[in-house]
Parts: C-alpha cells; sequence; structure tokens
C-alpha cells in the first residue's frame, strides 16, 4: 500500500518541548484521524508535513518526494484547513478567490462555486464578519477547489455546530469515494472519527503511540474493571494505566487477549472509546514517569 | 511568483486610490518632488509588507505552492514596481502641471534612497517586525541627536552639501558608481531577507 505521508525519525525541539524520534505513515486512499491532547504536538507535526518547520534531524516526504527538491509540486497536490483563520480580513471570498486561484493549476471554478452553494456562503462579504462555522466552510471551499489529492486538516471540527459537523464528514465521506484522495486531521472530539476514519493515529507528549486501523482499536484494547484483591505487583503491569478506588479498580490494557487468559471472568471487560484511550495513556504516562 | 506581486496591488487598490491623488497635491503646491517620492513609495511598500506580516498570512502563504525564496522575491520586486509607478506619476504630474521635465538626477536620487531605505527596512522587518521599526527608529534618532550634539554639530549641514554635490556634480563616472552601489545593497539586503526567511518559524 502506497504510503502519502512519511515521517521517519523526526526530531524537533522548542523550548519545553519536543517530538523524539517521531516516524509515522498515512496511507493513500484512507483517512486517518490524528489524535491526542492539547499541547502533545499535533500542530507541530502538521506544520512539518506542510513544511511550515523544518525538523532538526529526520525526513518528511509527500507522495515519496521530498520538500527539498519538490516543494511546489508537493503543494500543488495538498488543500489545506487551519483551525485559524488565515485569510486576509479586509476581503470577500471572491477577492480572495482571486487571489488564491492563480497559484493553482488545476483550479476549479466550477467546483468553487460547487461548494460556495452547498456551504451558502456570502462571496461579496468581508472575510473578517464571517462566523467561526463560516470560516471553516470558506477554508474547505478554498481547499477542495483545485483537486487536491491530499487533505490535511487541523482540529476542522473544533467550533463547529453538530449539523455541520455531520454535513462537513458526509462532504469528506462523498470525496473518498474514488479511492484517489487521502485525508489527513487532527481533532479531539473522537466522535467524528468513529463516523469518518480509516485508521487512527495517535500521539501523546511529542511521541507517536500507535497507528492502527479502527477496527483493530477495538479488537486490541479493552477497560477492565475488576475488585482490588486481583492487583498486585506483577498483574498491575500488565496495564497501560490503573485507576483504583474503593470498589475495584478500572484499567486499560491493549491486550484483551492476554488479559482474559489471565483474569479470565473475574474481570468485567468492556469497549473503549478513543476517548478511554487518549486518557488512561496520559494517567498511565504520568504514572510511570 | 508574479501572482504574488499581483497579490499585493490588488490588496492595494484602494489605499493606492487615496494615497496617488494626494500625491498630485502635493506636486501641484510645489513641495519637493524627491522628498514627496521617497516618502510616498516607502508608505507604499511597507504598507504592502504590513499587509503579510500577521502570522496566519505566513501560513497562508507558505501552505500555497510558493517557496520561501519567491515570497521574499515578490516583496522586493514589488517595491521596485510600487516605486516606479510613483515615479511615473510624478514625471507625468511635473510635466503637466508644471510643464516641466523632472531632471533624471533628481529620479536617480530619489530611487537610491527608496532602494537604501527598503534594503534596511525589510530585512529588519523579516527578523523582527515592522511595528518595532517605529522602536528602532525612535532609538536611532536619539542616537543621531547624541551624534549632533557632541560630536559633529554641523552634521545637518554636512549632509544637505553633500546632496548638493551629488545633485550638481557633472561626471557621469560618480552616478554610475552610485547606482551600482545601491544595487549591490539591493541584492545584498534581498539575499539577507531570504535567508532570515527561510528560518523563520510561524
Amino acid at each position: 500500500m502506497e504510503n502519502v505521508i512519511e515521517l521517519q525519525h523526526v526530531h524537533k525541539s522548542f523550548d519545553g518541548f519536543q517530538l523524539k524520534d517521531f516516524s509515522m505513515t498515512v496511507k493513500k486512499g484512507f483517512v486517518t484521524g490524528f489524535i491526542g491532547g492539547n499541547g502533545v504536538g499535533k500542530s507541530t507535526t502538521i506544520k512539518l508535513i506542510m513544511n511550515l518547520l523544518q525538523p532538526d534531524s529526520g525526513t518528511v516526504s509527500l507522495f515519496g518526494l521530498n520538500y527539498k527538491d519538490h516543494e511546489k509540486e508537493i503543494k500543488q497536490r495538498i488543500g489545506f484547513v487551519f483551525d485559524e483563520n488565515i485569510f486576509y480580513e479586509n476581503v470577500t471570498l471572491v477577492e480572495m478567490k482571486r487571489i488564491i486561484k492563480p497559484s493553482y493549476c488545476n483550479w476549479d471554478d466550477n467546483l468553487f462555486n460547487y461548494y460556495v452553494q452547498t456551504f451558502e456562503l456570502p462571496l461579496t462579504k468581508k472575510i473578517k464578519t464571517f462566523s467561526k462555522g463560516m470560516m471553516m466552510k470558506a477554508s474547505l471551499t478554498i481547499a477542495l477547489s483545485h483537486h487536491a489529492e491530499l487533505i490535511i486538516m487541523d482540529e476542522p471540527t473544533s467550533g463547529l455546530d453538530p449539523i455541520f459537523r455531520r454535513e462537513l464528514l458526509d462532504i469528506l465521506h462523498d470525496l473518498m469515494q474514488d479511492g484517489e484522495k487521502t485525508i489527513f486531521f487532527s481533532t479531539h472530539i473522537t466522535t467524528d472519527l468513529e463516523r469518518i476514519a480509516d485508521y487512527i493515529t495517535f500521539i501523546h507528549n511529542g511521541e507517536h503511540i500507535f497507528t492502527k486501523e479502527f477496527y483493530r482499536i477495538e479488537e486490541d484494547y479493552a477497560v477492565v474493571k475488576g475488585g482490588m484483591e486481583l492487583l498486585d505487583a506483577d498483574t498491575e503491569r500488565e496495564f497501560i494505566a490503573i485507576r483504583k478506588s474503593a470498589h475495584g479498580f478500572v484499567a486499560l490494557t491493549d491486550q484483551k487477549a492476554r488479559i482474559e487468559a489471565i483474569f479470565g471472568d473475574m474481570v468485567l471487560m468492556e469497549k473503549p472509546t478513543l476517548e478511554d484511550i487518549m486518557f488512561h495513556t496520559k494517567k498511565g504516562a504520568e504514572q510511570y514517569v | 511568483m508574479f501572482n504574488l506581486i499581483r497579490k499585493d496591488i490588488v490588496l492595494q487598490k484602494s489605499t493606492l486610490l487615496i494615497l496617488l491623488p494626494a500625491l498630485l497635491v502635493y506636486l501641484l503646491l510645489n513641495t519637493s518632488s524627491i522628498w514627496v517620492g521617497i516618502v510616498f513609495s516607502v508608505v507604499i511598500i511597507m504598507n504592502a509588507f504590513a499587509n503579510d506580516e500577521k502570522t496566519s498570512i505566513h501560513m497562508l502563504l507558505n501552505s500555497l505552492p510558493y517557496t520561501r525564496k519567491e515570497i521574499v522575491s515578490s516583496k522586493y520586486i514589488g517595491a521596485f514596481i510600487f516605486m516606479s509607478i510613483v515615479v511615473c506619476i510624478i514625471f507625468i504630474g511635473n510635466l503637466l502641471i508644471h510643464q516641466e521635465i523632472t531632471a533624471w538626477k533628481d529620479i536617480l536620487f530619489m530611487v537610491s534612497l527608496v532602494m537604501v531605505a527598503i534594503s534596511l527596512f525589510f530585512p529588519f522587518s523579516y527578523k523582527f517586525k515592522s511595528q518595532y521599526m517605529f522602536i528602532a527608529s525612535v532609538v536611532f534618532f536619539a542616537i543621531y541627536l547624541v551624534v549632533v550634539n557632541f560630536f559633529i554639530p554641523n552634521l545637518n549641514d554636512i549632509m544637505r552639501e553633500f546632496v548638493q554635490v551629488l545633485l550638481t556634480v557633472q561626471t557621469a563616472q560618480l552616478y554610475l558608481f552610485i547606482a551600482l552601489a545601491v544595487l549591490t545593497l539591493y541584492a545584498c539586503s534581498w539575499l539577507l531577507s531570504i535567508r532570515i526567511y527561510e528560518r523563520k518559524v510561524f
């Protein structure tokens, strides 16, 4: 299977934060959701992928090309959406289109007009008067109007009302039908991912925890509940994180089968949500450091 | 890259529509066309620069299929174009209003000073931000005052004489030398800005 995005052994450090030996891939033709808490490196990773930041060491390649020699070629094939307004504020959407259009070889005015109509966007109002939702629709319209093969979005659903969130996911779903496009987007609204994502990439504190197919997560991971008498130094090591209380413990495992073998019927196994996994992984990292 | 320059002109449309008639008013009032030209050129050029200074705009331009080299170069070429527009208007304005042809020495002097100013302003603004230039210029003015008061009391006169000498000197060689020096400075500033911008983190 072809990789559209490849990061290999990327290091990037800032004051008080670093990405350590970060490697990940995004597969062509699929939707990959990028999850992790606030400030763990999601936006940094996206900026590295967009070449807004250069890695201290390691390589970033898109479509098998590197930015050093093929910067414009790569960017021609990407549509991007950021979670903040990146357009000029004192212009209208039509003027913004006129500014952006000549930079793309494959710009398609019909497609642009189609999305403007679908999203009911005002063409002649200044962009600074746009609400958060309209802003996101405008970004998306621009991102989708030049037949990009890869759509990269940083928190596209944050601040959107639930109705448009669903519409957005439907639009993305339709886009994926020809199998040629790839979507990579970060979010912390994990329910969005359940509707659309094929793969989940999880990052925590600048480290890549896993990239898995969505259904595999449910197969591997489990939330385990049981009495305190089951826990000792040995069994505790089997879990990623454990929360103890007077009534018993709640723990997360990524080896569901093994826990079943060890504890059998003595524990209660539940299907974890992505939020459970994010929450427990964070707690686990704090416990063992 | 020419799209980036066109973008600057489009964004400046309303500013230009206000500033250029104002320029004609100055010409009507017989103000020194050299100084008016310098002030207008620098204001228009730096205004175009300031439009693009927000982090979000840097993110937009860098996410579009442009290289950082092109983004910086568009500003330097754009500056040249804006300056040419101002020079043309002054030339035509003088011709229509006063029926006189602007001396080519005046134009050379104006163009040189604008280019020197831009050569200093652009790298500074890429490194820091153009808003800090006010602070820097206040500090610079303080240094200037100290120099005038304590070291070279007649600095202003020297400069005025120097300008007069420059404008009256007849040898073409000297002008050629000045033009080359200014172009070299502009080119160095251009390269320096590219270096600064390539390392910039948004």
